[in-house]
């Protein structure tokens, strides 16, 4: 249907989900989404996204804390500083695109906690995922999966958003995530 | 009738390819295009995908551009 309707390239993916290894997304189209207005100019955009990292980075401290496995705690501690990068990188986008310039701290004040990281709270990531807290394959599962949700998301944010600055905002905090996952792929190889 | 749409299968990726392709292209650049049901999508989708259901993909093929290569499973 679609390559007799003037579409260029389209390719089939054999085997569908089903073949798909790699981490999926869950929810339907619109979760999550009610985070970002679709009229959103892009420091808001910015703001939301930082709020998420920031979400998420506390997510993982706190369950770090709760962790009783060394092995563990060192993988919370470093999931967390990666959440670090990804905010300094949405930081230094905010102050590009910001008349003010402010502060880290400034801009920290600017931001509310709304929601993790992908949309969902900490309490719905246990509950769907239930990892073995103590098992760092199923702590790594559980970060890549969030980070598949998030990517999902900022991906569906993207196809909404009106704005072509916001959009391009948003299309590089998703590629970072991208990046973000592949990398968590490798370390959980490397276990 | 536009008869090409009997004659020109869409080329297959098996699942490392699929993945390769999506890695190696930002998101932007390509639509994955997910046509099952909506109760399917929720269950578990490729990260990024847009869902049109199948039964409803003739009547909505403007919501995606054909200018991006469309991955569609």
């Amino acid at each position: 249907m679609l390559t007799g309707n003037g579409f260029k390239k389209v390719f089939n993916v054999s085997g569908g989900i089903k073949a798909w290894h790699s981490k999926t997304a869950i929810g339907p189209q619109d979760l999550g989404i009610d985070l970002f207005n679709s009229n959103e100019e892009p420091l808001e955009v910015l703001k939301v996204a930082y709020s998420m990292e920031q979400g998420l980075r506390e997510f993982y401290l706190t369950l770090g804390k709760d962790s009783r496995n060394e092995k563990v705690k060192a993988l919370f501690s470093k999931l967390a500083d990666i959440e670090i990068k990804h905010q300094i990188s949405i930081y230094s986008s905010y102050t590009d695109l910001s008349p003010d310039k402010p502060s880290k701290d400034e801009f920290e004040k600017m931001v509310e906690a709304r929601a993790l990281e992908g949309g969902l709270s900490t309490k719905e990531y246990l509950d769907l995922f239930k990892p073995d807290l103590n098992s760092p394959t199923d702590v790594i599962s559980l970060a890549m999966s969030i980070e598949a949700q998030a990517l999902d998301l900022y991906q569906r944010v993207s196809t909404k958003i009106v704005n072509k600055e916001s959009k391009d905002v948003i299309n590089k905090i998703a590629n970072e995530e991208k990046v973000h996952l592949a990398s968590l792929g490798r370390l959980m190889d490397s276990l | 009738m536009k008869w090409t749409q009997f004659f020109t299968p869409a080329q297959s990726l098996n699942y490392n390819e699929a993945e390769s392709y999506i890695s190696q292209h930002p998101g932007e650049e390509i639509t994955i295009l997910d046509v099952r049901q909506p109760s399917e999508y929720q269950e578990s989708h490729i990260p990024g995908a847009t869902l049109i259901p199948l039964p409803e993909l003739s009547d909505r093929l403007t919501e995606i551009d054909p200018e991006k290569p469309t991955l569609v499973y």
